[in-house]
Parts: C-alpha cells; structure tokens; sequence
C-alpha cells in the first residue's frame, strides 16, 4: 500500500479545514433538496452517499490498516438483511435501532472474518475474505428465513421513519441517506486522527515495529475489521432502504465488492474525502459514457455494449490510476488546490 | 443401509479428481507469472475467457479448427506482450498489491473489450470429444472429463519439463529464485517476463478451450479463476507441483463434500467450500504443500 | 497543536531547555516520570548459551554476554557474524534454539516482543522502521501506547481521560524532539526527511518508551560524518542523562571505540571477544577476524572529541 503524501487534515484544529466541509454541508442540506430532481436523488445522490459511506469503510481496513479485503459486499448484504430482519420480527423496535444492531451485526462477521488477519497477510488474507463474501451470500439465497420467505430472495423496504420523522419520497429518503452518512463519516474522521486510528497506520505501515513498541496489533487489526464492516453495513442499510427500495442478496456480488475497491484505490487511499471523490466517479461515469456513447455512436451503443464499454472504462481507469496517480483523486485534488492557492491569494 | 456405496464414492472421487486437474491447469497460469514476477495475474481468468471467445467465434465463422487455433494463441501471446509493456513494466517497482489492483482492473478490460469485440452470447464449443459416459470397472467416467484431464495433465507435464531442461525455462527459475541475481548475471527481465506472460497465455487458451467445451463459452468462463485461488492457496503460489496436488484435492473434496454434505445444507455449497478447505489448510499450514516463497503469510 | 506544556496533576515536565546544539545535549532535562524509580535490575540483560540456526546454517553459536546497567555496550564483528540476529533474539523476533535471555530480572526461552515495550527495552531497525504515514511527532508519540489507558471509544469523544492522554503524550514527544534537535521537522511527514533525520526520529521514537535497554542496529550506518558525530553525542547523553543501559551494533570502529565502555565481538556467530576498547583493541583474534575481509576502519569520524 503506498502511503499518502500528505498528513490527514485532523478536525478542531483550527477554523480553516473547516470551512470546505461546512460549505458543503450547507449546499447539501439547505440547497439541493429544493432544487434537485427525484432523478437527481434517486439515481445519482442516494448510491453516491451509500457507496461512499462503504467506501470511508473499507478504507479504514484496507487504506488505513493496509489489510486487503476483497469481500465488502457481504458486510452491505448483512447489513441490509439485517436491518430488514430486526426490523420486521422484533416488534415496536424502533427503526434506528435496527439499522444500528444491523451494523453490529455487520460488524460481528467482519470480526470473524478478520480473524485470518493473525496468521494470514497480503494475498492470503485477501482470499480468505473472499470465502466470507460468498459464505454470506450463500446464506442469504439458501435460507429463505433471512428474506422472510419472500419470492426469490428479495427485501423489501420498510417505511423510513427516524424519531417520528417520516423520510419519504426521493428527498426524504436523500435526506436519509445524508444524514446518516454525514454522521458516521465525521465519526470515521475523527477515529483516524486518534492514536487508535494511528496504530492502524503503524501496523500497515510496519507491522513488527509497531509490535515492537506496543501496539496491539490482533487487537487493532480485529478492530479496524469490526469498524470497517459496522461502517459497511450501515451503508449496505441505506443501499437497500434509501436506494434501491427492494433488494436481493445477487445484488451484493464479487462485482460489488470490487467496485467498492476500486473506488477507493481512484478516489485515494487512507484519506475521508477520497472515499467520496471515488464514489462520485465510480457512480457519474456510466451515466456520462451512456450520453457519450449515444451521441458518438448512435444506435450501435445499446446496453450490452454499454455495459462493456463500462467495464473496459472501468479497468483502464484503475491501471490509469496506479501508474500515474496511485494516491487517487484526493491527491490530484491536493495538487489543484496548491497550483491555484497562489490564484486565489 | 448396508455397506457404504463404494463404487459411488469412487466415482464422485474420480469426477472430482478429473474437475481438480482443469483447477489445477488454470492455477498454473497464475503459479508461472508468480514465479517469475511475483505478480498475482488476477486477470488469468480473463484471459480464459478471451481465449475461448476468440477462437470459437473465429471458427463460427469459418476458419478451420488448427487455423483458429494458431490465431488465437498468436493474439494470446501478442496480448501477454502488450500486457508486459503497457501495464506490468511501469508498475515494475511497485509493492504487490498494487500489481494485483493492475491485474484486477486488467481483468475488467479483457472481460469487456472480448464481449466487445465477439459479443455476449453464449456460444457452443465442440472439440471433437463426445461428453459419453465410459465404464471403467463399473464407474461411470465422463468420457470428455478424462481426455480433458489428459490434455491439462500433458501440458502440465510439458511445462514441468521446459521448467526443467530448456534454457529458458532454467532462465525463469533463476528469476524467480533471485531475481537482482538474475540480472546481474545478465538475464534480461523484460524479455523474460514477455515469455512468461505468453506462456501463461498459451496455458489460458488451452484451459479456454476446455473448460469452454464444458460449460460453454460465455461470461462466466472468467469465473473460473475463483476456482484456482483456492487451489492456489493450497498448494503454494510458487510450486507447480504444489498446485497439482492442491486441484487434485480441491477437486476432490468440493465433489464429496457437494454430494454428502450439500444435501443436508440445502446444496450449492460448492461456491464456498473450496474456500473453507483452502482457510482451514492456512491457517493450520500457512506456507502451503510445497510453497517456499514468503507470500506476506504472518 | 501548540508546543505549550502542559502541567498535569501526575506526570511533571521540568525544565525543557531547547536543545539547538547537540554540545548541550548534556543540560538538565528530565521528562521522567519523578514518581518512578528505575530498580537496578532493569537495565541489566544477559545472554546465556544462546545457539540459533537457520537451515544448515549457524547464525550464534553458544553466546554468553553480561551487559550492565547503565552502560554502553557494541557488539561488533565482521558481516554476517550474527549481530544483528543477536539483537532480534534479544526482542524476541527469533527464538533460539538454545539459551535463555535474561532481561527485566527474568529469564526467557522467547522474548515477548509484544511486551518489549512493558519490559522496558526499545530498539530501532537498521533498515529503518518509520511509519511512513504518520508525521514525526506522530510517529514518536505512538511509542507511549503502553503508557495509556483510554480505549478507541474514549478517545472519540471531545473530553476526558484520552484527551489528557493525548496533551501529554504530545509534551512528552515535543520534549523528546527538543532534546534530539528535531522540532523543527516536527509536522513533516517521517518519509520525507533526509536518512539522516529519519535515523534520529527513530531514535526519538525508542527514548520517549523511556527504555531502560536500548537496542541500536547500526544507527550509524550510511550517516555523514557530522550526522555520525551527532548522533554518538545523543547516544552518550541518554545514557548520561536517564541511565538507560545502551546495546550497539556498529560497523565504524572509530565510533564504537570512542562511545563504548565494553565490546564484544562476534565472528561465525561466535563471541571471540569481550572486554574494554583497549583490551579488544589489542586481542589478536580480533584483529585476525577483521583482516581478511574490509580493512579496519579507526577512523576518529564519528568520534566525540574534535
């Protein structure tokens, strides 16, 4: 894992960092729910916010505690199903409840499936998170119980309703989204400048040097996979309840897993905001090659071939990344903002 | 019951044997680009399936079956090259996992550019060997899986050889051994690792075309690579003859356990239990059967 | 993150004086902890009958070594003696397949190295062991998990006990740096240093453990001369000024004949030698070890006198 080339930007310590995430705060919750479109929320926002708040997720296990995991999907199918399933068969649980005993849930299996971690490292320990990817979706296809018995597998949503609010249509379910995403990133945030979050960095940075002086390294490892799933599984819960509205566990495939990876390898590993800036591409870039595709070929680009299309884009962009730009879109966008600093003075 | 169905679990036994040494051909692929480079070719699977489409489609459209052929592994080869240049040689220093994020994202770009290029249909491939059942003292044999077996085998046994007793096979086993070594002695490492990767291409082609003739061309195809990582994992990601006897039990006990324990787990157990087998054996024998070089395992 | 020092109800920070020359490194500073006294056993660690083979091939064979308290000893020997291995028995990253490691007043068959740390050793790494990803202070205050108590959920939270922890850990670090001449690199990423720096801060990392065995692997190697001589004065003032029992391995003889009190020598994973810079000077075993291969450097580089 390369490591970043600059410091991560530590909340509270002084006003200056704070102005950028503020603004967008702003714009995010006073602005656009009345400008934008149920387009606009439905298809881009709510799936930029999931997979972002996955992205922050994985991040701090594989960006921040260097342990390659290949097998986030099953975390947002156990967070969903869980959600669902608390949901649904404890009565009178109110739903925010459920949505966090789903992350616990998430959360447990990311601990026992971290638990390679203490013998296993690189490649090894990346298959290993492969076999709980498809363990979980075995589970969940198999044993119909998990889906309520629902035709093939699939959850529907319930009603969002948070402290007697009711989240409905595109912006409420935006708003939704937004707000849990914004709390749980600040925390993640907040979690990665703490000495915790540092004793992630020193194990993937120095695995016996950090041993050597101290750190508790099963410990931290079992963790950041604890955090990193917990993290996942909320956004799994906002996948399935605010996005996508009824759910099957096909839906959290080898495929998903990967572009969860690839979102945070372009976006920039072991920084917040790189979770985010992979998200946006990774979410924007289809629907722009659609309209390029169109516009430039005509009828030749129907669906199948813009479904390759997307898969050839998708892989050139990551080798594109690693060659020129390992430390992702957070880096370019540290590298903007230094060239037009003296712009703006 | 009476007695335990022996001559059933014999030829559960065998099926699974046969489908282990197609597992252990595709691991291959990736063991020979480890070897020499260290690199772990995710997109192995890809070129599975690359291969396969190719050549199928170019005989669908008439070109005769060893025409065909030899395009195929041309484009294989020139393929491997360019992957060498364009992708490998500006990752060159590197750590590991950024390699395998190239290899992944490699993997993305053959998937989508052969469905681009051939198209997403499923197609037939037909070799020539009829899929009959044999009797060979009572079991029942897949006719197709045994020459299958046959052909992975003989190339595994060739590419042991040329490991062996040719020049650059000796030359690749120096690479892998010490690669700043190598250099100094005046092996030339580009060079070497085109070879390697139109090697593994030609391994890609071969495995195409049989695990094409078997489950048909199409997609999935590339799936196949999750099938090697296990036996991969198993067997060592540097011994070819680890990586033999990983498929073989590989394929063995996913067939066993699929046919005596799949029925009391509601079945399809097959998309994870090589996994578990492949855990278990890490976690008790963490530098696999006959691996040597460290692969990050703690 | 000001460099204000904090006064806090335990722990006490006296008397930090800016370090700017290394010829001062020798004005009084303390950052120990005043409630704690070192026993005198801590700092002593002794080898007996150590034997480690690698495959077909013997790394130590049968290495007795006594280190004092409190003093400064090298451990020498021409490449591939086993010294380095020596040290990594000594925290508990080999286990030898005979002899027994006493430190801390215990015997041990392995170190522990996860409880080096709560043992009271530290060590730095010849090829360097910095966390690429952390700042210089970050990167030396990390050294006092051991030190701390609060638990990842704690120190989420805005007040309390892990914010304390984490003002003094922050003192503690900045004073460390002062000493060694490193605060004004402070918030710089640890991989962006010059190798010399880097060395230092590695340094700074294994003394804010405040060790009672430090464990140096060629901390000179690949140094300039002025760095060189720099960091043999750091070294002889932490032993002067905390009493922290010193174990170095070094390549310049020049350096080590100059800082140590004792030296061992090692050749083939033997110890040949042992006793003053004088008398191992003289011993010709040592001197029969040495030529053969590199001529021998006594070179007065890194020397303390000018």
């Amino acid at each position: 894992m390369t490591s970043p080339r600059s410091l991560p930007k530590k909340p509270g310590a002084s006003f200056r960092p704070w102005i950028a995430p503020l603004l967008i705060l702003g714009v995010a919750y006073g602005i656009i729910p009345f400008v934008g479109n149920s387009y606009l929320f439905e298809a881009i926002l709510i799936p930029f916010l999931a997979l972002s708040l996955a992205a922050v997720g994985l991040n701090i296990l594989t960006g921040y505690a260097g342990q390659l995991s290949l097998g986030s999907a099953a975390f947002l199918a156990v967070g969903a199903f869980a959600a669902f399933n608390f949901n649904l068969r404890v009565p009178g649980l109110p739903l925010l409840v459920s949505i966090l005993l789903a992350g616990l849930s998430a959360a447990v299996i990311g601990v026992v499936s971290g638990l390679p971690s203490l013998r296993l490292k690189g490649f090894y320990l990346a298959i290993s998170t492969l076999a709980a990817q498809f363990f979980v979706q075995w589970t969940l296809t198999k044993f119909g119980w998990f889906s309520n018995d629902g035709p093939s597998g699939v959850i529907d949503a319930p009603p969002l309703n948070l402290f007697g609010i009711s989240f409905e249509g595109a912006v409420g379910r935006y708003r939704f989204a937004l707000t849990f995403v914004v709390f749980f990133t600040l925390l993640a945030w907040k979690f990665v400048t703490t000495r915790t979050g540092h004793h992630l960095i020193a194990i993937r940075d120095h695995e016996l040097a950090a041993k050597v002086i101290g750190v508790p390294v099963l410990r931290t490892k079992l963790l950041a996979f604890a955090l990193s799933a917990f993290l996942i599984g909320i956004a799994g819960v906002i996948w399935a309840f605010a996005y996508l509205r009824t759910v099957e566990s096909a839906g959290f495939n080898l495929d998903r897993s990967f572009q969860i990876v690839f979102i945070i390898i372009i976006g920039g590993l072991a920084t917040i905001r790189g979770a985010f800036f992979g998200a946006a591409l990774i979410v924007i870039f289809p629907l722009v090659l659609s309209r390029l595709g169109q516009l430039a070929l005509g009828n030749i680009f129907d669906s199948g071939v813009l479904e390759m299309s997307q898969l050839i884009v998708l892989g050139v962009l990551i080798i594109l990344f690693l060659i020129l730009e390992p430390n992702g879109l957070a880096a370019l966008g540290d590298r903007l903002k230094r060239k037009l600093r003296p712009l703006l003075s | 019951m009476n007695g335990f169905d022996w001559l059933f679990f014999s030829e559960v036994l065998v099926g699974g044997l046969l489908s282990g040494v197609m597992y252990s051909l595709v691991a291959i692929g990736f063991v020979l680009i480890y070897k020499t480079s260290g690199v772990f070719n995710f997109a192995q699977g890809a070129q599975v399936l690359f291969a396969a489409l190719t050549f199928v489609s170019l005989v669908e459209r008439g070109v005769s079956f060893p025409l065909a052929l030899l395009a195929t592994f041309a484009l294989m080869v020139l393929l491997g090259l360019a992957i060498e240049r364009a992708v490998l040689r500006p990752l060159v220093n590197k750590p590991p996992t950024t390699l395998f994020m190239a290899t992944l994202g490699l993997s993305y770009i053959l998937e989508g550019g052969a469905q681009l290029l051939w198209g997403t249909q499923v197609h037939a491939l037909d070799l020539g060997i009829e899929d009959l059942p044999l009797e060979v003292s009572g079991m029942l044999i897949s006719k197709f899986d045994l020459i299958a077996a046959g052909i992975a085998a003989s190339l595994v046994g060739v590419l042991s050889l040329f490991f062996r007793f040719t020049r650059t096979g000796l030359a690749f086993r120096a690479v892998a051994d010490d690669t700043f070594a190598a250099i100094s002695i005046g092996l030339r490492l580009p060079r070497i690792w085109a070879a390697v990767w139109a090697a593994a291409g030609l391994v890609a082609l071969v495995a195409g075309l049989l695990w094409g003739a078997r489950l048909g061309v199409q997609f999935s195809l590339s799936l196949v690579v999750l099938k090697a990582l296990p036996v991969l994992v198993l067997g060592g990601f540097d011994s070819v003859p680890g990586v033999i006897i990983g498929g073989l039990l590989i394929g063995a006990f996913e067939k066993l356990a699929e046919v005596y324990i799949g029925p009391f787990l509601g079945g399809g157990i097959e998309s994870w239990f090589a996994y578990v087998i492949a855990l278990a054996f890490l976690l008790i024998r963490p530098v696999g059967l006959l691996g040597q070089r460290p692969v990050e395992r703690a | 993150m000001s460099s204000e020092l904090y006064s806090l109800p335990e722990f006490r920070v006296t008397n930090v004086s800016p370090a700017v020359d290394a010829d001062r490194a020798s004005a009084r500073f303390s950052v120990r902890e005043s409630t704690r006294e070192r026993a005198p056993s801590q700092g002593t660690l002794g080898l007996s009958g150590i034997s480690l083979a690698f495959g077909g091939v013997r790394a130590l064979s049968e290495v007795d070594l006594q280190i004092e308290a409190g003093e400064i000893r090298s451990i020498i020997g021409p490449n591939g003696a086993g010294k380095s291995t020596l040290l990594n028995v000594i925290s508990g990253i080999y286990r030898p397949d005979q002899g027994v490691v006493r430190l801390a007043g215990r015997d041990f068959r392995k170190v522990p190295t996860h409880r080096l740390a709560r043992l009271g050793v530290a060590r730095t790494f010849q090829n360097l062991a910095l966390f690429r990803g952390l700042s210089v202070l970050d990167n030396v205050k990390i050294a006092r998990v051991h030190h701390t108590r609060a638990t990842w959920i704690e120190q989420l939270l805005p007040l309390g006990r892990a914010n304390r922890e984490a003002r003094t850990d922050t003192a503690k670090a900045e004073a460390i740096l002062e000493f060694l001449n490193l605060q004004d690199v402070r918030d710089q990423l640890a991989t962006n240093l010059s190798y010399g720096l880097q060395k230092r801060v590695e340094l700074a990392r294994a003394l804010i453990a405040e060790p009672s065995i430090l464990l140096l692997d060629e901390p000179m190697a690949g140094m300039t001369p002025s760095d060189k001589a720099d960091m043999s004065r750091f070294i002889r003032a932490t032993r002067d000024e905390f009493g922290t029992t010193v174990v170095l391995i070094e390549h310049d003889l020049g350096v080590v004949m100059e800082l140590s009190d004792r030296i061992a020598v090692l050749d083939y994973g033997r110890k040949i030698a042992d006793g003053t810079p004088a008398e191992v000077r003289a011993n010709p075993a040592v001197i029969e070890a040495y030529t053969g291969s590199a001529h021998v450097e006594t070179s007065t580089e890194g020397s303390l006198e000018p």
